[in-house]
């Protein structure tokens, strides 16, 4: 939920930036209008031009013709008002006949700051008397009270400022205001979104402003839903599907390692067809153990293996395992060694104790299957950095550093691709990898001190009272 | 064979495919067994064994008319006799359910001839060894029932420990048990830190059953495993 505030953050920088950009280009835009007004907004400058032009020649008055006729072209006229006698005592050409001859002092005062019959005019002083400039109609706009209260003036930075921090507050809380809905339409939303790649069921009520949002939320929602049911349905299918086939096929399986057994020990048979029998007994041993372990797989792999973690003693359980080895495969080509510290008697770690001797069994058959000329089986516990590290070596004929690096990075799941010899290695490995990572353990492999392979378990060290 | 009574055992086998119950049948009376009985429904097993006054029954789980597990307690509500499991179903929440139920064992088909026949042994010995008190080793004869050793006409008797520590090696004669699981026999469950009491014991259990204690024949020990009790007749 941390992109929320950010996302009001970032609005309400970019809404405070718009506000003073747009302000400051009002300003520039008058300015620059104004400016371009300057030129021809000033008529008294023109007055006082018409005034100093004016001259007096016997007793008439004369204006030079390039004035005059400038005058003319901007269709201004032009009158001179005599200080003495208060009446018009030189006009232009083109004065309309609506325009008084006489004036009262009344009458300059309010043609100062006003109109004659709507011509603005616009006066200068000259010599003997008062220059009054009449422009068109509509072509000026006269102010006619020039006047301001003397605070008002004073107080008009003051007045400014608030105007505008109050204009901002103002724009803000309805900012705030219009938002806060949206924000709160968004929020379950955003909830919502986050909430989708945990794989949650998700429902987000269906109104407001997002409303349509939500539904496509719901909806995504409910597809995932349905998806990983449908995923988990197949898997534990295709993991009742495996272990049915193997089921089915330990009865048949029973009669042929049953019958092959007891031949291979019938001592009637010659020793060729003891041999024979051997072989078959070998064989089915193999099948059986790609049953078991294609079950197990199976099942870690879809999580359907109930694991019942517990309190253990490490090396009673390698031990075990170890020894049931031995008991089982009476087999003089693979001696196993014990090469446990004997001061080490206790190792405890959270496990379940039948899946770690599963791991154990599996690597050291793995020795067993790569070795046909028969190796030697190292099998250790030992502790190190609060980790317990259990090894299985042998000294067989080993694997290259390609095919070391190989397996290490094997995932721990099945793959299904078209690569499928590497599987078929694999698969006594995948379980140890499957088992270690339910466990929260990792594995090791790599080139062993006594000349052949070896493969690592490590474990993490139970809580309290750790070995002796 | 020191075994001999056992081979007389009335054995009942019940599973619906009859080419495994030849196949049982051959194995047992290849290695001497005598009287084997065999059954393919729930019905006929319970017929059978109110006849037959089996000794040992071998159940399969899944059965045309019933599971293994109803059958088993059935059958003990008539008479209590071991019973051992034979399954194609390898989930440990069967194998729970049936040592649940009083089960004796369990295996998971398919097995190899000396795999059934080691777990009947067992059975068989640990069930009726009251009937034949005396085990034969190398030098001496082990009395459970009295716990003593026989050597040269002499009677040495045993401790509780030692006896307990002899019987399990005993119920897997010929075969390594691990220290853990002696120590386990000997002091009940979490037995830690009693590895040097168990190799004391062990030394003098050497002293009573070999002729050699520094040169054991009987209880042979397998380094840093465990130990294994040779039996004769083994």
């Amino acid at each position: 939920m941390k992109s929320v505030p950010k996302l009001i953050r970032r609005f309400v920088g970019i809404m405070l930036l718009a506000a003073v950009l747009l302000v400051g280009l009002n300003f520039i835009l008058l300015a620059v209008y104004t400016l371009s007004w300057m030129p021809n907004a000033y008529p008294w400058k023109t007055a006082e031009e018409v005034a100093g032009y004016l001259v007096q020649d016997d007793g008439s008055y004369f204006l030079p013709e390039e004035i005059a006729r400038e005058l003319e072209e901007a269709d201004v006229w032009g009158i001179l008002i005599d200080n003495t006698a208060m009446q018009v005592v030189w006009q232009s050409d083109n004065l309309p006949e609506t325009v008084p001859e006489v004036y009262s002092a009344a009458d300059i005062a309010r043609l100062t700051r006003g109109y004659i019959d709507g011509y603005p005019t616009f006066t200068a002083g000259a010599e003997n008397g008062l220059v009054v400039l009449g422009y068109p109609k509509d072509s000026f706009w006269k102010h006619m009270w020039p006047s301001w209260d003397y605070d008002l003036i004073a107080d008009l930075p003051k007045t400014m400022f608030s105007v505008l921090a109050v204009n901002i507050a103002l724009i803000f809380v309805i900012y705030m205001l219009a938002n806060s809905g949206l924000l709160k339409a968004v929020k379950p939303i955003v909830r919502g979104i986050q909430a989708l790649p945990a794989k949650e069921a998700i429902h987000i009520r269906e109104k407001g402003l997002l409303s349509e949002l939500a539904v496509n939320i719901n909806k995504t929602s409910e597809i995932l839903q349905s998806q990983s049911r449908q995923l988990r349905k197949k898997e534990t299918a295709r993991a009742n599907w495996i272990a049915g086939v193997s089921h089915d096929i330990r009865t048949p399986l029973s009669m042929i390692m049953g019958y092959a057994g007891q031949l291979e020990s019938d001592m009637r048979l010659s020793e060729e067809d003891r041999k024979k029998a051997a072989v078959i007994v070998q064989q089915s041993k193999r099948m059986r153990n790609l049953i078991n372990d294609l079950n197990l797989a199976s099942k870690l792999e879809y999580n359907m293996q109930p694991v019942n973690p517990a309190r253990q003693n490490l090396i009673a359980v390698v031990r075990q395992a170890a020894v049931d080895f031995i008991n089982m495969d009476i087999d003089e080509k693979y001696p196993v060694e014990w090469e446990t510290d004997e001061n080490l008697t206790a190792c405890f770690a959270e496990v379940d104790g039948e899946l770690i001797k599963r791991a154990v069994s599996n690597l050291i058959s793995n020795c067993i299957n790569h070795n046909k000329q028969g190796c030697r089986i190292h099998v250790s516990v030992r502790v190190e950095n609060s980790n317990c590290i259990t090894a299985v070596e042998d000294d067989g004929v080993g694997a290259d550093e390609e095919l070391i690096k190989r397996l290490d990075n094997a995932p721990h799941y099945m793959v299904c691709d078209e690569n499928i010899s590497e599987q078929r290695h694999g698969l006594g490995l995948l379980i140890v990898k499957q088992i270690m990572v339910v466990h929260g353990g990792t594995v090791h492999i790599g080139h062993s001190a006594y000349g052949g392979f070896s493969v690592q378990l490590i474990l993490p060290l139970a809580g309290a009272g750790n070995g002796k | 064979m020191s075994f001999d009574y056992l081979k007389q055992k009335r054995i009942m086998l019940v599973d619906d495919e009859q080419e495994l119950l030849d196949l049982v049948a051959s194995i047992l009376k290849e290695e001497g067994f005598t009287n084997v009985q065999t059954a393919k429904t729930v019905n006929e097993a319970i017929a059978l064994s109110e006849k037959y006054c089996p000794e040992l029954a071998i159940l399969d789980v899944m059965l045309p008319d019933g599971s293994g597990f109803d059958l088993m307690k059935r059958l003990k509500s008539i008479a209590d006799y071991p019973v051992l499991f034979l399954t194609a179903r390898g989930e440990d929440e069967d194998k729970f359910c049936g040592f649940g139920l009083g089960a004796d064992d369990y295996m998971v088909k398919p097995f190899l001839p000396k795999e059934l026949l080691f777990r009947v042994n067992a059975i068989l010995r640990r069930s009726y060894k009251a009937e034949n008190p005396l085990v034969k080793l190398a030098t001496s004869e082990i009395d459970f029932d009295r716990a003593e050793v026989i050597r040269d006409g002499e009677h040495i008797s045993l401790t509780a420990k030692e006896h307990d520590i002899l019987a399990a090696l005993y119920r897997n004669a010929g075969r390594i048990v691990t220290i853990d699981a002696l120590c386990e026999a000997a002091w009940g469950d979490n037995p830690f830190g009693y590895e040097n009491s168990l190799m004391a014991h062990i030394r003098r259990i050497r002293e009573k059953i070999e002729a050699s204690p520094s040169h054991p024949v009987s209880l042979i020990t397998i380094k840093g495993l465990g130990y294994k009790l040779m039996v004769e007749g083994k």
